[in-house]
């Protein structure tokens, strides 16, 4: 494994406490949205993300993903730790993640990278609850307000936005 | 042979895999521009050359040909009836395009964040106890993607942007570099797919360069028998499996024979880590892009991006042979001089992840334990040995095969979710009388049923020395990884 895919799995196993898989489109999105989330709150591992049909996606990670569960029996990662920096963040949004039900926890996080994505890149004006929703929706994504309401004080609260 | 129809331009290309390639005003203009032609100056196979001498053909007859195909495909699926929301030729320019971000050497340098260096791959320990090696994700800033890069040119370069037309269109095309579109998905499978565009040119264009046959896929027979379903389905009629079957494996037998072939690979291995070295050298790095987005500023940049080819790597491994440093000095002789590095051992696995502990992990962990005494033992410097594993080769994805139960009890959005990733299938109208195509790892009989989600892996350790006893250490070495068994 490279430091990219080691990084990969020491934020997700070490730093948010999410089993690594890729065995079904709900694993493979929390996969993508959860180190989405991360490298928002300043854990770089150099992942670049486009929107696509369920929000920020990255093809690159998707091959990583491949392969690292083509070595996943090797465990490269336990020999690394991330540095103490990177670990207090992902603290900090650990509880984000806490959400038993893998199919609610999928769209909960799709929600929340979306909007920061929205957000981040400029693809809305402001922090606008109603436009967001509007954008979300010319997406395809059925997001209602009150749903948007929520992920954005949760991203604000959590610091995900300064 | 001509692969599309006339253009009002009247201008065309002569390409020796497509023949005839038409051109448009905007393709024209977009040609000539300076940021278009670089591609001239990036050779498709890195360094394939040292292995086929003939495999010097570069990005630019690449990218000219996945227009072709495009343009071909294009007049194809307008008699199949397929209503595609994108101006035709935004999708001509994302195919001519589609490589304009590439770094000097292709894949080469864009992945020097992924080479494992020795002394990140032995396991370290301290009074006897292992000691976690730290992560400082402070420290990390890979190099972003061609693609993303390539995104980059076409909307901040005011050349490709008039060629175009405006920055609207220009994002536009853009998007489809970063497969960001969505507006037309089985137009968008052309460029991002398991039978896109981009493949089907650079097998048959790298077979022909190199001599090996096993890229020489039945394009023509393919294109003609794509079929439209009454939902708006692209899939390949049944009669065409065997060269769908054939395609992916040429893929397949390309990646083992020629693109992860044990002598160019060691030249390339020998480049990343040496790229790699000098970049995180703390006194000196040549010039080298220490940070992403340094690079992206080299490319946003008109002067700078004329200096962004092959040769940018060139001279900083001229340099590097004088380097202060032993291993740097030792891997860039090894590429000046084209003196390969040494393979000592090299285990393949063809596995799925359900096959624990299979050869390969135990070769890894080997590396991982042993690496560091043997290096000890020979007295050669730990960083002249290159241990590396090439990324995985993935027939198909088999994504499709849930059981009729899991799909009842999905919701809608679930099941728009699903069919949505499987996009990037290939699908293929089973029977006579199918309306909707199935995922060609669905049909039983086919090979690709049979080995979807195998994957195909190699672990390799190299030696990089030089030194008079070359043969007879070279010899010892082999004999004493090979006694790791």
């Amino acid at each position: 494994m490279d430091r990219q895919q080691v990084g990969v799995m020491l934020v997700l196993e070490d730093g948010l406490g999410l089993k690594f898989d890729i065995s079904c489109f709900n694993d493979r999105l929390i996969c993508q949205k959860a180190i989405y989330l991360a490298q928002a709150v300043g854990i770089n591992l150099g992942y670049y993300y486009h929107w696509y049909l369920h929000g920020p996606y990255c093809s690159s990670l998707t091959k990583d993903g491949y392969d690292i569960n083509t070595e996943i029996q090797s465990r490269e990662w336990d020999e690394w730790q991330l540095d103490e920096a990177s670990r207090t963040k992902l603290k900090k949004i650990r509880r984000v993640f806490d959400v038993q039900d893998r199919k609610q926890l999928a769209s909960k996080i799709e929600l929340f990278a979306s909007v920061h994505f929205l957000i981040d890149r400029k693809r809305v004006t402001d922090r606008n609850v109603t436009e967001i929703t509007d954008t979300l929706r010319r997406f395809d994504k059925p997001f209602d307000e009150s749903q948007v309401r929520k992920a954005l004080e949760e991203l604000e609260s959590y610091e995900f936005l300064r | 042979m001509s692969s599309s129809v006339k253009t009002v331009s009247g201008k065309f290309i002569v390409d020796s895999i497509h023949g005839d390639i038409h051109l448009t005003e905007a393709e024209w203009k977009i040609i000539d521009t300076p940021s278009f032609q670089r591609l001239r100056r990036i050779k498709q196979l890195q360094m394939s050359q040292v292995t086929y001498p003939n495999a010097t053909h570069t990005r630019f007859s690449h990218s000219l040909g996945t227009l072709g195909l495009m343009a071909k495909i294009l007049d194809i699926t307008e008699d199949l009836g397929l209503k595609n929301k994108e101006e035709p030729e935004n999708l001509r320019l994302a195919a001519l395009l589609h490589d304009v971000g590439h770094y000097p050497y292709s894949h080469l340098m864009e992945t020097i964040d992924n080479v494992i260096l020795a002394e990140d791959l032995i396991s370290q320990s301290s009074g006897g106890k292992s000691v976690k090696k730290s992560l400082d994700t402070k420290q990390m800033n890979p190099y972003p993607g061609h693609t993303e890069l390539g995104a980059l040119i076409v909307t901040s370069h005011p050349d490709i942007i008039e060629a175009i037309g405006n920055k609207d269109r220009a994002k536009e095309v853009a998007d489809f570099l970063t497969h960001s579109t969505t507006k037309s998905p089985q137009l968008s499978k052309l460029i991002a797919s398991s039978l896109d565009l981009d493949r089907l040119d650079y097998l048959l264009r790298d077979s022909q360069a190199t001599g090996v046959p096993f890229g020489h896929i039945d394009i023509n027979y393919l294109l003609n028998n794509l079929k439209l379903s009454p939902s708006g389905m692209l899939g390949i009629l049944k009669k065409a499996i065997p060269a769908v079957e054939q395609f992916l494996l040429a893929r397949f037998f390309m990646h083992r024979c020629v693109y992860y072939h044990k002598t160019t690979y060691s030249l390339e291995e020998a480049c990343k880590q040496l790229l790699r070295r000098v970049r995180d050298s703390d006194t000196c790095n040549y010039g080298l892009a220490v940070k992403g987005d340094d690079v992206k500023e080299i490319v946003k940049s008109a002067d700078k991006l004329q200096e962004f080819d092959d040769s940018y790597i060139d001279n900083i491994v001229r340099k590097a042979v004088k380097d202060d440093k032993e291993v740097v000095r030792a891997l860039a002789i090894s590429i000046q001089s084209r003196k390969p590095p040494k393979l000592l051992k090299e285990v393949c696995v063809f596995s799925d992840k359900e096959d624990e502990n299979h050869r390969g992990t135990i070769f890894h962990q080997n590396c991982k334990f042993q690496l560091e005494k043997l290096a000890s033992d020979f007295e050669i410097p730990l960083g002249q040995f290159l241990y590396c594993a090439p990324k995985a080769i993935v027939l198909e994805k088999n994504i499709n095969l849930r059981k009729i139960s899991e799909v009842q009890d999905m919701t809608e959005d679930e099941k728009s979710a699903q069919l949505s990733e499987e996009e990037e299938l290939i699908r293929v109208f089973s029977g006579n009388d199918e309306k909707e195509p199935k995922s060609l790892s669905e049909i039983e009989h086919s090979i690709i049923n049979k080995c979807a989600n195998q994957s195909f892996k190699i672990f390799r350790l190299y030696v990089v020395y030089d030194g008079n006893d070359r043969v007879e250490k070279i010899r010892q070495l082999e004999t004493a990884v090979q006694r790791w068994e």
